[in-house]
């Protein structure tokens, strides 16, 4: 055939491959809807304390939950690494159930916005996962661990964090919980974490709990990492989880690795910051297959074998690590972070209900407590 | 400095066009649509 002619068809296939994976990577921009308790204060934005953020894909919703007695305040962080299902899920059930009635609880679902809008490339993600709930199948998206490009590009060779002088990747420029504590004249990774490091200032928040996964080859896993001012309250509250059944490690924040929340949150703000981590085999480098069911069930054949030979820091069989388990530990967190906080300041406790127990994720799994 | 990388990619967009029609083995004409799709898909800020 003429190579004209070849090359005019093959154009008019490119322009629809464009149109059509367009289509989908453009769905992906659709906001997941959430379904607040009927306790919810307010909803605020993240740009009504750091007007740099209006109008742009990091602006993320706050919802608040203000008790009518006075008390502590404590902030949910879900969604940092968007490819950490338990972490925005959590933050989800929370805002879903929530009742405050001394102090108040923020959350922030999607502390980075821009990353629930893409998935990372070249790991084969699922698009999203379905989850049975109370009114019936609900979808939700699997998203990626850093901005989307097309909204922060290029990435530099070298990622300097301005305020430490660390060098890191590039890429890592994207990852909001590498550039912490921001920076206005920053991109627009850094001027989220500004956001947020100013929403902490201006409202003068007690706690910050910052939800994460780890893949089951990474050290700091099911842990809770706590900078050097809120060791005391972690240390009571990993004490307290293990006495409960739910073993936790207890880590320092280091000193010298830059630009995350339980570091400097903990540095440039007056808030207790606390960072927990729980097990994730769809983030890992040995994972098989990549898809919904791995990122609900964790059930992975290939990481029960790399169990078996000593090289994962948490235990895996043939039940996985369903995300029920996930979020249901990071819940048990939370209350165990505000507890301990309670009985430490007494004068100040921060109390609330209609949160389900780790027993009860576990036994009534995760759609019983969405909407 | 996006826009810069964004004009950098039509430019190579265009050239890769060209070539897809100077080319005359079908294999590397096909290439160039594998090549084509995710620039088009950057330069118009969808992926």
């Amino acid at each position: 055939m003429n190579k004209k002619i070849t090359a005019s068809l093959l154009l008019a296939m490119t322009l629809f491959l464009v149109y059509y994976s367009g289509n989908i990577f453009a769905a992906q921009w659709e906001d997941i809807e959430v379904y607040p308790s009927e306790n919810l204060t307010e909803i605020k934005m993240l740009s009504d304390y750091y007007d740099g953020l209006k109008d742009t894909p990091m602006d993320t919703e706050i919802y608040v939950f203000k008790g009518d007695k006075e008390g502590a305040s404590f902030l949910l962080l879900g969604g940092t690494h968007n490819n950490e299902p338990s972490g925005y899920l959590t933050a989800i059930v929370m805002l879903e159930n929530l009742d405050v009635d001394a102090g108040t609880i923020y959350v922030i679902p999607f502390a980075n916005k821009s990353g629930i809008t893409h998935t990372d490339p070249q790991e084969a993600s699922p698009l999203g996962f379905t989850i049975e709930t109370q009114s019936g199948e609900r979808y939700f998206k699997f998203g990626s661990r850093a901005t989307n490009p097309i909204h922060q590009w290029p990435d530099p060779d070298v990622y300097i964090h301005a305020s430490s002088g660390q060098k890191l990747s590039g890429s890592e420029t994207r990852n909001l919980n590498r550039g912490y504590p921001g920076r206005e004249d920053g991109t627009l990774t850094e001027k989220a974490c500004l956001g947020i490091a100013e929403f902490i200032r201006q409202e003068n928040i007690t706690m910050t709990l910052d939800l994460h996964e780890a893949s089951p080859e990474y050290p700091v896993i099911n842990a809770m990492v706590a900078h050097e001012k809120s060791m005391d309250i972690a240390a009571l509250a990993s004490i307290n989880m293990q006495l409960d059944g739910v073993n936790i490690a207890l880590e320092p924040s280091p000193t010298n690795l830059h630009g995350l929340t339980h570091r400097e949150l903990g540095d440039y703000t007056d808030t207790l910051p606390f960072l927990t981590e729980t097990a994730n085999p769809s983030q890992g480098r040995l994972r098989g297959a990549t898809n919904a069911e791995l990122a609900l069930t964790g059930i992975d054949k290939i990481y029960e074998k790399a169990y078996d030979a000593g090289a994962l820091f948490v235990n895996f069989d043939e039940t996985g690590h369903p995300i029920r388990q996930r979020v249901g530990r990071h819940i048990k967190a939370i209350d165990a972070i505000i507890q301990s906080y309670n009985e430490m300041y007494p004068d100040n406790k921060l109390e609330y209900k209609n949160i389900p127990t780790y027993d009860e994720m576990m036994e009534n799994d995760l759609g019983a407590y969405l909407k | 400095m996006t826009l810069v990388y964004r004009l950098i990619i039509a430019i190579l967009i265009f050239f890769i066009t060209l070539d897809m029609f100077e080319e005359k083995s079908f294999k590397n004409q096909l290439n160039c649509v594998f090549v084509l799709v995710p620039l088009i898909l950057r330069v118009l800020m969808i992926k």
